[in-house]
């Protein structure tokens, strides 16, 4: 039990040290250098840069399970209304609006709120009767 | 992938102003929203609102900072100031316990085979790689403050001998003790005084031989041969300009009146600016260099005709006779539509005259 147990272990810090080194390789799309500095900023500190892209390629996997939520929800929006005449859904194209990204960034526990638009005054719009001068 | 999609243009503006309000972390942010552009772009948007990437560029960024922080408690914990890999794949399931991984309710699970793990080794895998499209330098850049220079590197004797010399230097005295200030310039009243009595000579000069010239046009036929000065404005004619016979209309192609482009509500207008072009033109010759932007003087005759009123009033009063008497006559019968402009010319002239400080300028 003790034996199969540590050749697990063996095992698994083998995978990890290798998944570690291949991380060397590959280059993430957020640098280095802007994930060093927000960790340090909040107290990290590892002199390793293994660890650095570690984080980066978490961070990165993070934005792209995002984004491609974000993009199921505007392809959805694109298919439910099927109009032939003005606009075909395949050649539009996909834009990243404020409206999608908050609702997949919901189910990830991030509330973005979004202003419709922003007004010069309390009253702007309202009747002149109701205005108080 | 193109920033194709754009919001009306305020909302660019404010968010522009937005981040010079946000503050010293504005490279940080504008590299982590190149980053974020570039990951919507390789996951096939072709286009955003720039408000979604800078809210993707801050969750991104919040994203880092949690797990630093997340990785330094665990590391805390154990006692280590420094974190380990153990620390970040601690802090990774902190952050995606929301979503979720595999093995998360194992009781005796090994960190090193974590779930987690094994799902950032898929993406890595998976994923194509991106690399981030600018070279980014180490930032922020610590600067090394000045370093006050002590007694021994100025080469000054420190000011008594209860004071060593690699102590920093006594600042400057003139950054403490206070000298009066005097204005060095001398304002003289009297040669003030006498500066614009003769300057308001010089203008009445030049404005009486003006009247000696409109006294010719009126009369006669004007020949104008003015030396350069514009203080004399001297005629030298070969006929007594008095006793010639005016000309009958027609006989005499008179010119197109050129005003210069004069702004009636422009009160400060020097004398000489207004004459400027009449004297230049006079000294070469012609009268073609006149300033206009639609009409050039053709001929060599200048009709100016200007009321203007100095401080002796018997000049003032021959001249309007004149104006009226030279009204009647059949010559400005074809200068109607340029009355008003010779009008304003010559409003400008009178207010230039009650000016005295617009002579200064003569």
């Amino acid at each position: 039990m003790n034996s199969s147990s540590g050749e697990g272990r063996h095992d698994d810090d083998s995978a990890l040290a290798e998944f570690l080194a291949s991380l060397m390789d590959y280059t993430p799309t957020i640098p280095d250098e802007l994930v060093e500095h927000y960790l340090s900023r909040s107290g990290f500190h590892c002199p390793d840069l293994r660890l650095t892209r570690l984080v980066a390629v978490a961070a990165q996997k993070f934005i792209s399970e995002v984004a491609s939520d974000a993009l199921q929800h505007c392809k959805a929006r694109q298919a439910a209304p099927v109009k032939d005449k003005s606009k075909q859904p395949k050649d539009k194209r996909l834009v990243l609006t404020m409206e999608d990204l908050s609702k997949a960034l919901r189910e990830y526990g991030v509330n973005l709120k979004h202003q419709e638009y922003f007004a010069d005054s309390p009253s702007t719009g309202m009747e002149p009767s109701s205005r108080e001068e | 992938m193109s920033d194709g999609g754009r919001e009306s243009g305020t909302d660019n503006q404010t968010s522009s102003k937005k981040s010079k309000v946000s503050g010293g972390d504005e490279f940080g942010r504008a590299i982590a929203k190149i980053a974020v552009t570039q990951i919507c772009g390789s996951t096939g948007f072709h286009s955003s609102h720039p408000s979604a990437l800078d809210a993707l560029a801050d969750v991104a960024i919040r994203y880092i900072s949690d797990l630093g922080k997340a990785a330094n408690f665990y590391a805390n914990l154990s006692g280590r100031t420094s974190s380990n890999v153990f620390d970040v794949i601690q802090g990774l399931e902190d952050l995606g316990l929301s979503q979720g991984f595999s093995g998360a309710s194992d009781i005796h699970r090994c960190l090193a085979s974590s779930g987690v793990v094994r799902e950032i080794g898929q993406f890595v895998n998976t994923a194509e790689e991106v690399p981030f499209a600018w070279p980014v330098p180490r930032f922020p850049i610590a600067r090394i403050p000045k370093q006050t220079s002590s007694f021994a590197q100025i080469g000054e004797a420190p000011a008594g001998n209860h004071i060593p010399n690699w102590l920093p230097a006594f600042p400057d005295p003139h950054t403490y003790i206070h000298t009066p200030v005097w204005n060095e310039r001398a304002t003289d009243l009297r040669t003030d005084k006498i500066e614009q009595a003769r300057q308001r000579r010089k203008a009445e000069r030049s404005l009486l031989s003006l009247q000696q010239r409109l006294a010719c046009n009126a009369t006669a036929e004007f020949m104008p041969a003015i030396d350069g000065d514009a203080g004399k404005g001297k005629e030298i004619v070969t006929n007594n300009p008095f006793l010639a016979p005016p000309l009958p209309y027609g006989e005499k192609e008179v010119s197109e009146i050129v005003m210069p482009k004069v702004d009636a509500d422009e009160k400060k207008l020097s004398v000489l600016e207004t004459f400027a072009p009449a004297i230049e033109a006079a000294k070469n010759g012609s009268l073609t260099s006149l300033i206009s932007e639609e009409r050039v003087l053709p001929s060599e005759r200048p009709m100016v005709h200007f009321k203007f009123g100095i401080h002796s009033k018997s000049i003032v009063a021959p001249l309007s006779s004149k104006a009226q008497n030279a009204k009647t006559d059949s010559w400005f019968l074809r200068d109607d539509e340029k009355d008003d402009k010779k009008r304003r010319a010559e409003m400008i002239l009178k207010e230039a005259m009650e000016n005295p400080q617009e002579l200064a300028q003569l």
